[in-house]
């Protein structure tokens, strides 16, 4: 259906907005508003800006130097990807980051859906249990993780460094996600729950059919932050990962910028830009959903 | 002791008159002689009870039943060959479920004649004979069914040969007209809307809805024409048809179950028993109780159960199988006088994992120890023990929500507990450069050092404790309130290219953050950018990189940068699901902007988002990251901090030196469990404190 408005025609000098007109404390407000917006702008902006420049830089060598004069040139990306394992980190860090939001995923999608909507029990001491096991920090049980894996490795072979890691990135992310799933499942009314139980839906369809939909925009939040965790990450993959060519790519671009032997600090700016203008177009992209997706319910009172 | 009730209940509390004849007198008499009160008669009762209780074998209606029994299995013999026979006697040309549907038919009526005799005799008898009742009088209309719905498929099969092709794509180009110029006059219709917004009479959301509409509609208008055709009609009818089918015989087969399932409800069982015996003899062997509760399937699942505690758990504790430990009794000796590749880590870590797997276990035969003594408690009281169509309901209802976060659970007790635990017991031993591979228990020593600031490694301890409760506080707030601020400023009604601002604003969240701190490093290094920058500005030269203070401050500033985009982002999402209405009425009331600030958004965002606020307290006590990757944790000022740690490690990365590094991974184990149990405190209290905990929404 086609809805037809009233014709909009600008009429002068007649005040038309809700809001109140505005004062000149109003004006000097509005204008240091702008003013303290764009200068954060800035700060944002400018380090950014600077890294992007590096990279492009063939004049730089192996420290990035202030001074430096621009001249264009793609060398560095050309050093990134002919001498170094830039393109394996990638296809690690992926691999591990995929894994991981999916097993967080899968696993908080059930136990989000459980403790919001079933009262059952051991509910409240489980719970409780959970929100204990996620303040625990997760480097607590590095020493273990690693003696860990040669235990599990003996046994099945095929079990990677890798996939210890996104286990250990899962396992805490699941605490703590449950936790927000939770919340969020609860800020919705069972009301749609209750309709689609007496048209006969199962526990299963009530989640896939109901409670997934409503939930996407945190679930998407809870997927973007299990994903992002592993590329954040430097201190367990470190510790965990012994070759280079099984590095993610926080401990792989370190290598560029701190050890002598493999220094090259424009490199590391290309492979950190190239790495982050994906991330940063995925944020910008699905912006719209993190932001609704925080608090608002689905069923209005 | 226990006696017989007079009534059986079933599963609603409805009472039933018992149909043993033998068990109603025993019960009749009981109550006689607890009413009689003179002790002559009383015992003349007593001894006509005890002959009642040896001649039972005698007793009428027991002789019946036994009979009922005998007959019974002759009769069970001899429908498995008349079934066989008749089965044998269909037409090889029906359908292989009609086949098996009129075989079950044949046979639950010839149960039905059977058991009527018996139906007032014992309920038994009286449940069979319903439950093949139903059966007989549902298997028909199912047979109907299917027999419908298959000559439907013939008749369109049939008519699929007939078919005429020319004439089907005679219709199929005319269909492609009819495509055309319905697009065509979709575009139309488009052009018109597009025209529309351009006028400014709709809404460019109007606009993208009715647009979509459009394409909807000419779909479906094609979609409509083409069944026209009739080789695709006939193509689609015939698959509809196959699907109904398979789903008809489901559902019906659902339907029947369940009417079973009903049945089972409201006829009482009759047993021979005054006290569960089965639970109290099987408690030791999960399965057997439910297989001689009569519920077969479920006991498979049980002897499961069994295999696992039998097999896995318990060999494990006692230290089969394991990698090289030797169960729980590792957690004792910790590899001590073992071979030189043994490692008492190991060890330590096979003991935790053991004594979870034994919880586990433990947990499963209570669990059925549970099941089988409830199912026999209502057994005796006339419940019938559901069968595997209620267990499987009843699973997938009651035990929805263990069965979907169970996966989560092992996931958190093998990759956060166990590790955790370890860790925690490595704080008692004494694993550092000297003792790497063997370790022994030294008890509260590794603690005592850290609390009296005493050894190479404790000594720094406070020193850098104090500078992480510093860091935290600090940065955080600056983060929190940065970013607050910023989300109220965007938000605003009258800032223009909200957009705008959301997009940059987030970018430090967006980029990944090892990336900023590193580039940060190396714009702060001598001869970065901001290193030129400010030696520019105030004419000297600046090394922030071998200055505390000015590390400190720098750490705390790119913090504050990467951290404020996330409660931005937080905060953002808050406001905007304030509903407009609170601050209208705010405005009738005549409040001003700061008053609706103060009354209503700033408590309507803290109510949601302080649980996740306090995580970015916690989040910064042990961001090793930003501390790692910035300055490596230097300056290094040997004077103060020894050789073990820098001016501006966090306890978080003066763990992971002294752990990987210099290999105090006692000591180490000892600061985590120190820093854990303050982190788990302080989180807690906040949890507490937050409104959603407080009005019991857990």
């Amino acid at each position: 259906m086609v809805f037809f408005g009233g014709k909009k025609k600008k009429r002068k000098g007649l005040y038309l907005s809700d809001k109140p007109p505005l004062t000149i404390p109003g004006i000097i407000g509005l204008i240091m508003s702008y003013t303290v917006l764009f200068a954060w702008v800035i700060a944002i902006v400018w380090p950014l800006f600077q890294m992007v420049v590096a990279a492009f830089n063939g004049r730089q060598q192996q420290n990035i130097m202030g001074n430096a004069n621009f001249e264009f040139s793609l060398r560095h990306f050309e050093f990134l990807y002919n001498e170094t394992y830039y393109m394996l980190w990638v296809r690690n860090t992926l691999f591990i980051a995929i894994s991981t939001a999916l097993l967080t995923l899968i696993m908080v999608s059930f136990t989000g859906y459980a403790y919001s909507r079933y009262r059952f029990k051991g509910r409240k001491a489980s719970l409780m249990a959970i929100m204990l096991i996620q303040t625990i920090p997760t480097f607590a049980g590095i020493t273990a993780f690693f003696t860990m894996h040669s235990i599990v490795s003996s046994i099945i072979p095929a079990f990677s460094r890798q996939m210890m890691l996104i286990l250990i990135y899962a396992g805490p992310a699941i605490a703590s996600n449950t936790f927000i799933l939770k919340g969020y499942i609860d800020s919705v009314s069972t009301e749609l729950d209750d309709a689609a139980k007496i048209d006969g839906c199962s526990n299963f369809d009530i989640y896939r059919l109901i409670i997934m939909p409503i939930a996407r925009p945190m679930l998407t939040i809870i997927a973007l932050w299990s994903f992002i965790g592993p590329f954040m990450d430097y201190l367990l993959a470190k510790v965990l990962l012994t070759s280079p060519s099984t590095y993610t790519l926080a401990v792989g671009l370190f290598t560029l910028i701190s050890d002598f032997r493999t220094m090259n600090q424009p490199a590391f700016a290309a492979g950190g830009l190239l790495t982050a203008i994906p991330i940063v177009i995925l944020f910008i992209v699905l912006q719209k959903q993190l932001v609704s997706g925080l608090t608002s319910g689905s069923v209005k009172g | 002791m226990a006696t017989y009730s007079l009534y059986l209940k079933d599963k609603i509390g409805n009472k039933y008159e018992r149909k043993n004849n033998y068990v109603l007198e025993l019960v009749k008499l009981d109550k006689k002689i607890s009413e009689e009160t003179d002790m002559k008669k009383k015992s003349l009762l007593h001894s006509e009870k005890k002959n009642l209780i040896a001649n039972r074998n005698k007793h009428p209606h027991n002789i019946k039943l036994k009979e009922f029994h005998n007959q019974e299995k002759t009769f069970l013999k001899s429908l498995k060959n008349s079934e066989a026979e008749f089965e044998k006697s269909l037409s090889d040309s029906l359908n292989s479920k009609v086949k098996q549907l009129k075989t079950r038919m044949y046979h639950h009526q010839q149960r039905m004649t059977f058991y009527r005799e018996y139906v007032e005799l014992t309920y038994e008898a009286d449940f069979k004979f319903k439950e093949s009742k139903i059966n007989v009088e549902q298997i028909p209309e199912i047979i109907r069914f299917i027999e419908c719905i298959e000559s439907e498929l013939i008749e369109a099969k049939e008519q699929k040969i007939k078919l005429d092709p020319k004439k089907d794509a005679k219709l199929k180009s005319e269909l492609k007209l009819f495509k055309e110029e319905a697009k065509k006059k979709r575009n139309e219709e488009i052009h018109k809307v597009k025209d529309r917004k351009k006028e400014g009479v709709i809404s460019s959301k109007a606009e993208k809805n009715s647009i979509r509409e459009l394409k909807r509609e000419y779909k479906n208008q094609v979609k409509l024409e083409s069944y026209k055709i009739p080789s695709k009609e006939n193509k689609d009818f015939i698959r509809s048809k196959k699907r109904e089918l398979s789903n008809v015989i489901k559902r019906e087969e659902k339907i029947l179950k369940a009417d079973i399932a009903d049945a089972r409800r409201k006829i009482p069982i009759e047993i021979a028993k005054k006290k569960p015996k089965v639970a109290y003899l099987t408690p030791l062997l999960p399965g057997l109780g439910q297989m001689l509760n009569g519920q077969r399937r479920k006991a498979m699942f049980f002897f499961l159960a069994s295999f696992f505690v039998y097999f896995i758990a318990i060999p494990y504790a006692l230290g089969y199988g394991n990698y090289q430990g030797e169960g729980i009794a590792g957690l004792i000796t910790l590899a001590e006088g073992g071979a030189r590749v043994h490692k008492s880590l190991i060890f330590m870590i096979e003991g935790v994992v053991a004594i979870f797997l034994l919880l586990i276990g433990i947990g499963l035969l209570y669990a059925s120890f549970r099941d089988v003594l409830l199912t026999e408690k209502n057994m005796i009281s006339g419940i019938r023990p559901p069968n595997w169509f209620e267990t499987k309901r009843m699973l997938f209802q009651e035990g929805f929500p263990y069965i979907s976060s169970l996966p989560a659970m092992l996931v958190i007790v093998f990759i956060v507990l166990v590790p955790v635990i370890t860790t925690s017991l490595l704080s008692f031993t004494n694993m550092n450069p000297q003792n790497q591979s063997k370790f022994a228990w030294v008890g509260i020593e590794n603690y005592k050092l850290i609390a009296l600031g005493e050894g190479l490694a404790g000594s720094v301890f406070w020193l850098i404790f104090v500078w992480t409760i510093i860091w935290t506080l600090v940065a955080t707030t600056l983060a929190i309130l940065l970013g607050f601020f910023l989300a109220l400023l965007v938000n605003k009604d009258r800032i223009k290219g909200k957009k705008f601002f959301r997009t940059i604003f987030i970018l430090p969240w967006a980029v990944p953050a090892f990336i900023t701190i590193m580039f940060f490093s190396i714009m702060v290094a001598p001869g970065g950018v901001i290193t030129e920058l400010l030696n520019s500005v105030f004419n000297g030269r600046i090394e922030i990189k071998n200055d505390i203070i000015m590390t400190r401050a720098a750490l705390i500033l790119i913090q504050g940068w990467l951290g404020s985009a996330y409660v931005f982002l937080l905060t953002t999402g808050v406001l905007q699901a304030i509903p407009g209405d609170l601050y209208e009425a705010a405005d009738i009331d005549g409040a001003s902007s700061f008053e609706k600030m103060r009354r209503i958004t700033v408590p309507l965002v803290l109510f949601q988002i302080a649980p996740l606020l306090v995580t970015q307290y916690t989040f910064n006590f042990n961001n090793f990251s930003v501390i790692f990757l910035f300055n490596s944790g230097g300056p290094f000022d040997p004077q103060r901090y020894g050789n073990l740690a820098g001016s501006s490690d966090l306890l978080i990365s003066y763990i992971y030196k002294l752990a990987f590094v210099h290999q105090y991974q006692a000591i180490a184990a000892a600061i985590t469990v120190f820093i854990s149990l303050g982190v788990m405190f302080f989180a807690f209290l906040g949890f507490r404190r937050s409104k959603g905990f407080r009005e019991g929404r857990l």
